[in-house]
């Protein structure tokens, strides 16, 4: 392979490539190419790339970046760029925002209000605009006014700027898990579960989301299927690094083995992942199979990838579990500061 | 409410056939297939009730031009004057077990009778069905009108039991009528039937396929007559393979040949297997019949447990189809693990061809990695090379996340012969990154631009003290750069300067390029992420100590012409790295260049002036 491309080289590459590191690699390099060259519009173009790559490939912080940059473009000429297509990543950058607690409360519902004017000013249905107020309300743990916004998104028209219905109902089925209604979370999460809504994330995502409601419910036999289903949709992914933390918490109860087998896989995802609250989940539930795994195993010695950088040794698994836990702890605490409550470190008790 | 309000549908048949015809199929050649999948089923049918039983199926080409005839025969069950109702009056009533047999997925029969006749609508304009039970009674014909009109009546002779269909081509489908296209055509439906088709043409006659191979129904065999499968696969696929792998799954009741492509492909290409169910081709694109990573591959693939969907062209997504998926999976890899033991050189020919897919493949698979980890290409600062040979080195192998960080410190790493892989291309670093965890005794670093420094020379304290003045100058002119300086001895020496920065520093320059674009709002929402990163974010330029340039520049250091020196290798540097650069960073550029101008001109008048 030639180490200097152009433009068009690197964007047929990318374009060629399945989503992960390697594809936003070419992209980022594409977009730098663009820019030494003074090319606007294919610096653009490759940006929108690297936002939609980067957002389902565990980068939310370069599609954060990229997005900004196109939005400063589009203001500066609307008329040159698809509105579409960037109110379309607008939802994905949105929904990525409360995962940052350096971001404040008040900035995130400034991007709201600024998302909901500009949905309006092109007629778009106010669905979306209530809908991303539901999750983010969530993701503050304030889940009664997340329940008002609910209540409202629910009763507007779709149209083709909503989320997929799939989409939706996953959200809908973190409401009732929030709020501890494990028989509500399965009855939510039947029409994915029978295959009636289904899209490239789903029924991914659902299925470790249910593990622990169905564990919580007894119904393990069922919970034991959906794990070793969903772990092959997901496995080698880096953007489910939420979903193998779900995967673990279950396993710790069910079949620590199995978890470890998960931990050793998934952990270069994790390490090298930009969205602190994923990684922050997945660094607790590791925390909690370690200490549970030297029960059963104490001479086990974990396989850690090479850029990992636990400088300790990894046969002391208590130790290598208050790394995680440690790590987990401060997270969740910078959390809960820009929450304003325990919302976050209740999660990983 | 009473039982008599109740309705039915009233069903446009003709607008229901218009949308079967050209919405359900891919193509109108696939009428040939139906008929062939009726034909084997009714010959299914009747060897249930007669064991023993040969069935055959004839095909015959007859008249030209308006006359165009096709018939095809076969010597299956045939219809009573009830089937026929059952059949053909009632579309959608299935199969002749029933519907509940037909729900629970597990039927002898591959088509849908009555629906399959449908597609013959796709070239011509009339069906004309002859048919006689092998359980008794008259024989009977039935004619169809593409407008959902149909008559049937007894015959007055009695024909031997099976069935004939009868279809005059329509003028746009004059060429899926023509003997040649017939005869590849049944070919490619039914290479694989377990009885003789025949195509009747101009009084010649063809035997469509010949004797079935023995190694169809254990694809063990095939090993053992490599050349023949391997015409086969040529015959049937349309492609000169050279290599094969033979699947099985634990029940026996699928199995195929995966026939390697001689050709490297993309990793997001079409997978087009061809599957064959009950021995007649059902599939020639399926794509959920294997694994995702097995697009090094073109399969053969022959069944009978697994269901088709309403097309015919797919399998249904469920348990059944995943752990067939799953078990042909298997066997692919252990046919890998096979060669890797036994013969590495047709395993090596493989992965050069095909090094995408077994890259992508030892990502997801750990175990897989290891049997083959040997004989994958990377690039390195020792050539490009298989990954066995730079483990025999014995070194640490450093890999790099990046393209632009490889090209960064490939230079200046080979100049300290430390060995580096560029992990910058697909799946290449995070095979890196696991390799230690998948083979013993293998040491891999993740390097950044940043450590390349380790192996610089340290400068003596003494020596450094001498550079005090000019590092001051130095650090104050990168200081708004989120820059500092560092004076170090490395090779190459005619390097000036080398620039390295820190993955978060690299996102640093992202985060505040972006902001000087951005809306206020974004840039403010930025703005907090970059305060949240640690002072970690500072990037080096580290000055070249063995460099004649960077020597006076650090010996003889001037207030005005230091700063601006530094300041001009400090973009050069960007420059040489291919970072795009600030707003800020431009302007230095620029305003250093036209510095340099007018000193250079103003010393030349200078000594001009002196002589």
């Amino acid at each position: 392979m030639k180490t200097e491309m152009d433009f068009e080289e690197l964007m047929d590459e990318a374009y060629g490539l399945p989503n992960g590191p390697a594809k936003l690699g070419m992209l980022e390099e594409a977009a730098r190419v663009a820019d030494v060259n003074g090319m606007e519009e294919e610096a653009y173009e490759a940006r929108s790339e690297i936002v939609e790559t980067a957002t389902f490939c565990g980068y939310p912080m370069k599609a954060l970046i990229a997005f900004s940059w196109q939005l400063g473009k589009f203001d500066q000429q609307p008329e040159e760029y698809d509105e579409e297509t960037l109110m379309w990543s607008y939802k994905w950058i949105l929904g990525k925002m409360p995962d940052f607690p350096e971001i404040s409360r008040e900035k995130i519902l400034e991007l709201l209000e600024d998302f909901g004017r500009r949905f309006k000013s092109y007629g778009y249905s106010e669905r979306s605009y209530w809908y991303y107020r539901f999750r983010i309300f969530m993701d503050f743990g304030e889940l009664e006014e997340a329940g008002r916004s609910y209540d409202r998104f629910r009763t507007m028209d779709r149209d083709f700027m909503s989320d997929c219905e799939a989409c939706e109902q996953d959200e809908i089925m973190r409401y009732f898990l929030l709020k501890g209604d494990d028989e509500k979370v399965l009855e939510a999460a039947q029409p994915i579960l029978k295959g009636r809504m289904s899209c490239a994330e789903i029924p991914h995502l659902t299925l470790s989301e249910i593990l622990m409601p169905l564990y919580r419910l007894g119904r393990t036999a069922e919970a034991d299927k959906h794990q070793t289903k969903g772990y092959r949709l997901i496995k080698g992914q880096n953007d489910f690094v939420q979903s193998f933390a779900e995967q673990m918490d279950y396993l710790t109860r069910t079949n620590p083995a199995k978890g470890i087998d998960v931990l050793e896989e998934t952990l270069v995802f994790a390490a090298d992942h930009e969205d602190p609250y994923a990684k922050m989940l997945f660094y607790a539930r590791a925390a909690s199979l370690l200490r549970r795994w030297v029960e059963e195993s104490p001479e086990y010695r974990l396989r850690l990838p090479a850029s990992f950088p636990y400088e300790g040794d990894p046969g002391d698994l208590l130790k290598l579990a208050d790394y995680f836990a440690e790590y987990a702890q401060t997270a969740a605490a910078k959390f809960d500061q820009r929450n304003g409550n325990h919302h976050v470190s209740s999660l990983i008790e | 409410m009473t039982a008599s309000n109740e309705y039915r549908f009233q069903v446009n048949l003709s607008g229901m056939i218009q949308i079967l015809s050209n919405h359900l199929y891919s193509s109108p050649k696939v009428f040939l297939r139906e008929l062939m999948q009726n034909a084997t089923d009714a010959i299914t049918a009747r060897t249930e009730a007669e064991p023993g039983y040969q069935g055959e199926v004839r095909v015959e080409l007859t008249g030209t031009g308006e006359q165009l005839t096709m018939m095809v025969e076969d010597n299956g069950i045939g219809l009573t004057e009830a089937d026929i109702h059952e059949f053909l009056a009632m579309i959608g009533q299935s199969s002749k077990r029933g519907q509940q047999a037909m729900l629970d997925g597990e039927s002898s029969f591959i088509g849908r009778f009555g629906i399959g006749l449908l597609s013959c609508f796709m070239v011509s304009h009339e069906i004309v069905m002859l048919t006689q039970s092998a359980k008794g009674g008259p024989s009977m014909e039935w004619r169809g009108k593409p407008d959902g009109t149909y008559t049937i009546r007894q015959l007055d002779t009695q024909l031997s039991p099976g069935t004939k269909v009868y279809l005059r081509c329509t003028p746009d489908a004059a060429h899926y009528f023509e003997p040649d296209y017939v005869k590849e055509a049944l070919f490619y439906y039914g290479a694989l039937l377990p009885y003789p088709v025949t195509l009747h043409h101009d009084g010649a006659q063809h035997v469509v396929n010949s004797e079935t191979p023995i190694w169809l129904m254990d694809p063990a065999l095939a090993r053992s007559r490599r050349s023949e499968v391997l015409a086969f696969g040529e015959r049937l696929l349309g492609e000169q393979f050279q290599d094969f792998i033979p699947l099985t799954t634990a029940s026996g009741r699928t199995g195929g040949i995966a026939f390697v492509l001689p050709h490297a492909v993309n990793l997001n290409a079409k997978r087009s297997h061809r599957v064959y169910l009950k021995r007649m081709l059902i599939s020639e694109k399926a794509e959920n019949i294997l694994p995702e990573w097995a697009f090094f591959v073109k399969c053969l693939i022959w069944t009978d447990e697994l269901q088709p969907t309403a097309s015919r062209e797919h399998f249904y997504e469920n348990e059944k189809l995943e752990e067939v998926r799953s078990e042909l999976g298997d066997a692919l890899r252990k046919g890998l693990a096979d060669m890797a033991e036994s013969q590495t050189e047709r395993l090596q020919k493989l992965i050069r061809l095909h090094a995408l897919s077994m890259k992508a493949l030892a990502v997801q698979d750990q175990a897989f990695y290891a049997m083959i980890h040997r004989w994958l290409p990377f690039e390195s600062t020792r050539g490009h090379r298989e990954l066995g040979e730079l483990i025999d080195e014995g070194e640490t192998l450093y890999f790099t996340s990046s393209v632009d960080e490889y090209r960064q410190i490939h230079h200046v790493a080979s100049a300290q012969s430390m060995l580096v892989i560029n992990g910058g291309y697909i799946y290449d670093s995070e095979l890196m990154a696991t390799l230690p965890m998948t083979v013993h005794n293998v040491r891999t670093e993740r390097l950044q631009p940043d450590q390349v420094s380790m192996s610089f020379t340290d400068v003596p304290p003494a020596e450094r003290n001498q550079y005090y003045d000019a590092l001051r100058l130095a650090d104050s002119a990168l200081q708004r750069f989120r820059c500092r300086a560092e004076v170090k001895g490395f090779k190459p020496s005619d390097l000036p300067v080398l620039f390295t920065l820190s993955q978060e520093s690299s996102t640093l320059r992202a985060l505040e390029k972006a902001s000087e674009e951005s809306t206020e709002l974004f840039s403010s929402v930025l703005g907090s992420l970059s305060s949240g990163m640690s002072s970690a974010g500072y990037s080096t330029l580290y000055l070249n100590v063995s460099n004649p340039i960077i020597q006076r520049v650090l010996t003889s250091p001037d207030d005005q012409m230091t700063p601006i020196a530094i300041e001009m290798l400090y973009v050069n540097a960007l420059m040489m790295g291919h970072y795009a650069m600030s707003k800020q960073e431009l302007e230095v550029l620029n305003q250093g260049i036209v510095r340099f101008i007018d000193w250079g001109l103003r010393a030349n008048t200078d000594r001009k002036g002196d002589a």
